[in-house]
């Protein structure tokens, strides 16, 4: 006999499944649009080119500017060290402890929901590069030069912060069991591991650089960083400026590895997702398999959930490559390793949808602690009442299970267009003949169709 | 041709939408049959004062009446393997102090026996699952069956107590719409009331008479205060999961051996339990979701509250 309880140590609440009507619904309507949009399909790229705009000189130097890069920076500094502190000196209970909501909640899903609308916020509150911009200033004072670098190999790209991602995730799902119950990840876990990540960065940074090892390798940047490529509002040559929301996209996949990050984007959530309802019973099986070999409770939950979240990038990854495979089939089509990278970006909405329908309502109720007690007394220990809060708590009944459904379903509906959108867009560069671009995206539509409705299964499988 | 290569995915499109569509339907619950067959069913639920080893009690009765027959039939989980036991249909609703009240009688002044009650005796399997079912020649009056309780046979002596009834068939009475299940049988002239196990409320039925004070909206729950139960700090049967509509009152019990603190997630409530004690819960469904119910000490899940929309 095995048992999962709730993964999510900090949710005191869990979403219902999507109704089975809504489901139909909502998988009907993915149809639908899809063969509408290739029916009605332009026929000229529209998102190749930014449209970018200067925004005011004086707003882009306000915001641009030193004082205020700094202050983010502190800012971002504080609360990784608030984070920390509050992990390794603050309660066990995760969901009383800030370090937990505020790593894994608020920034952790708060990045890419505001990147995605309004471009990379989280560059100027990046802790790791403040640090590493100030220690290069340092160095540049004191030495009288710029810190010599190791050059980047090129071609590991963003592998580093596509395995990193994946890490980030496991320790933050499958890590922290004991005794065969899912347990989730305890504070101070979460602080040490921060700690060693704070370490390694910096490290990395001396080696390669700051701006080089945030653009490939640092976990936090290159993630949030790529759902900032589909918000409005994007730096140039040191200026602020708007955007035509989804096009910085289109040049984002060009760094090898690229593909694999948004993969795992949508394969962790997909685990995360499946290890409570669709994959349960496989994961009980598999885990009492291992457990009737003789292997410990603890490491047999792990084991089983590696295997699943690897089967989950495993099988995200080949129905990528069955669509890139299909298009290199289309007469005219560049070669393969053109293809995979030049369509990893349309994937980005869809790894947004998915997060947006697994812990849409999680981070809504979690702000709410966020906010009140968790501010107010950050270790949890009742020791302090910073701001008047500490008694606040969440109130559950601001979401009603209706909303919660047609935000889900909605949000991978929005994901699936927005994909689709960009993938037609794409094909209109590759293939100059419009009925040839069209004929690839047959084979992205099923790319996309299968996506957003297994993403719709995922909902709609009961928790029980 | 142009056309006809957009024209026929579209088509796909729509036939596949209308076709996924149409199963959104598919949920229908207990209700009444067509074809001039009456149906109404009923979730067995575990009764208070069970014999211990039936907390994962589940399934379903069913009364079905059609021309001028009754049947009964009852599809069990969580039994202990290899068991014998005996349904019988009640009067009652699950929820009076004695689950499911009497026996259905066709004749109310009539034997407590088969045919003017309708009995049924079976055997779980290996694997504690058990199927059975009892037809009779008469007609049950609609709303005159509370549910169906079922207990375990006594001895092995049931079946030649009614008359060799092994597993399924066998023509007995039909009567009010209670199935309940319960262990070591008694003939209603015996004394003392037998340990039942389990109880199914039908829908549809007369709901025990209307036994003051029940609430209605539990009725779906049997109107049976559900009871979880702890052994060695363990929800015996595993984690039980409790359904509620947004908007009825929750009500459930936690008998527990060992003394914590039992918590519900999300409504936030705690009660301490004693070692050997029970503990009641009685809150109104406000928050819709699904929560844990656990023994906060030992962070250990003992049940799963589900509120509906």
């Amino acid at each position: 006999m095995s048992m999962l309880p709730f993964a999510h140590a900090l949710a005191a609440r869990q979403d219902l499944p999507v109704p089975a009507w809504l489901f139909a619904w909502g998988a009907s309507i993915v149809l639908i649009v899809s063969f509408f949009a290739l029916a009605a399909g332009w026929r000229k790229p529209r998102f190749e080119d930014a449209h970018w705009r200067p925004l005011g000189a004086g707003l882009s130097r306000l915001l641009l500017g030193r004082p205020v890069q700094a202050l983010c920076g502190a800012i971002g500094v504080f609360l990784l060290g608030v984070a920390v502190y509050a992990g390794l000196r603050g309660t066990e209970a995760p969901d009383r402890n800030f370090a937990l909501t505020f790593l894994f909640v608020t920034a952790w899903l708060g990045f890419p929901v505001f990147s995605a609308l309004l471009g990379d916020v989280f560059r100027p509150f990046n802790p790791w590069r403040a640090v590493g911009r100030l220690a290069g200033a340092g160095f540049r004072a004191i030495a009288g030069q710029r810190p010599a670098h190791l050059a980047y190999p090129r071609a590991l790209g963003r592998w580093p912060a596509a395995i990193g991602l994946l890490a980030v995730v496991w320790l933050e799902v499958v890590y922290g069991s004991s005794g065969g119950v899912a347990v989730g990840l305890d504070p101070e876990t979460a602080a040490t591991a921060a700690l060693f990540y704070s370490a390694y960065t910096l490290a990395m940074m001396a080696l390669f650089g700051v701006e080089e090892w945030c653009e490939r390798g640092e976990i936090f940047s290159v993630y949030f960083g790529m759902f900032g490529q589909l918000g409005w509002f994007g730096a140039e040559d040191g200026r602020l400026g708007r955007r035509r929301p989804l096009s910085a996209a289109t040049r984002w996949a060009t760094l090898p590895g690229s593909a694999a990050v948004v993969i795992a984007s949508i394969a962790t959530t997909s685990f995360d997702g499946a290890s409570e309802g669709a994959f349960k019973g496989a994961i009980e099986s598999c885990f009492d398999w291992f457990v009737d070999r003789g292997i410990g409770l603890t490491a047999s939950l792990r084991l089983t959930d590696t295997i699943f979240m690897a089967l989950c990038f495993a099988g995200v990854a080949l129905v990528y490559m069955l669509g890139v495979r299909g298009m290199r089939t289309v007469r005219g089509a560049p070669s393969l390793q053109t293809l995979r990278a030049g369509f990893a970006h349309t994937l980005i909405p869809i790894a947004l949808a998915y997060l947006v329908a697994h812990y849409f309502s999680l981070f809504v109720f979690q702000e709410q602690a966020q906010f009140t007690y968790l501010l107010s007394d950050p270790l949890g220990t009742a020791s302090t009442d910073l701001f008047g809060t500490a008694s606040g708590g969440i109130d559950f009944t601001i979401l009603s299970a209706n909303a919660i459904w047609y935000v889900q379903v909605g949000a991978l509906l929005a994901g699936h267009v927005l994909a689709l959108t960009l993938a037609h867009d794409r094909a209109l560069v590759y293939w100059p003949n419009y009925r040839d671009a069209s004929r690839s995206q047959y084979w992205m539509l099923a790319v996309m169709v299968a996506f957003t409705c297994f993403g719709l299964y995922l909902l709609s499988v009961s928790n029980g | 041709m142009r056309h006809v290569s957009k024209v026929v995915p579209a088509l796909l499109a729509l036939i596949a939408g209308a076709g996924l569509a149409s199963c959104g339907d598919g949920g229908s619950s207990g209700g009444y049959g067509g074809e001039g067959a009456d149906v109404v069913s009923g979730q067995f639920e575990r009764v208070a004062g069970a014999p211990s080893g039936y907390a994962a009690v589940t399934g379903e009765a069913t009364v079905e009446r059609a021309d001028g027959r009754t049947t009964v039939s009852l599809d069990l989980r969580g039994l202990a393997p290899d068991g014998d036991y005996v349904a019988h249909l009640h009067s009652g609703g699950c929820g009076e102090a004695d689950p499911g009240g009497p026996h259905f009688k066709f004749d109310p002044e009539g034997s407590g026996e088969p045919s003017n009650e309708i009995h049924l005796a079976f055997s779980a399997n290996g694997q504690g699952a058990g199927t059975a079912s009892a037809s009779s020649n008469r007609e049950v009056p609609g709303g005159a069956a509370g549910s169906v309780v079922v207990h375990e046979a006594e001895g092995g002596d049931e079946a030649g107590g009614h008359g060799g009834s092994g597993h399924s068939s066998a023509g007995y009475g039909a009567g009010g719409e209670t199935v309940l299940v319960h262990s070591g049988h008694q003939h209603e002239d015996e004394p003392g009331p037998p340990a039942k196990i389990a109880c199914a409320q039908l829908e549809g039925g007369a709901g025990g008479g209307g036994a003051p004070g029940d609430n209605p909206e539990s009725a779906s729950m049997g109107g049976q205060v559900p009871t979880v139960v702890v052994r060695d700090g363990e929800p015996v049967g595993g984690i039980e999961e409790l359904e509620y509509d947004a908007g009825e009152q929750i009500r459930f019990e936690v008998s527990s051996d060992v003394a914590d603190e039992v918590h519900v997630h999300g409504y936030d409530l705690s009660e301490d339990v004693t070692a050997g004690g029970t503990v009641s819960f009685d809150f109104p469904a406000e928050i819709e979701g699904i929560f844990e119910i656990e023994l906060e000490a030992r962070g250990t899940q003992i049940a799963e509250l589900r509120v509906n929309p």
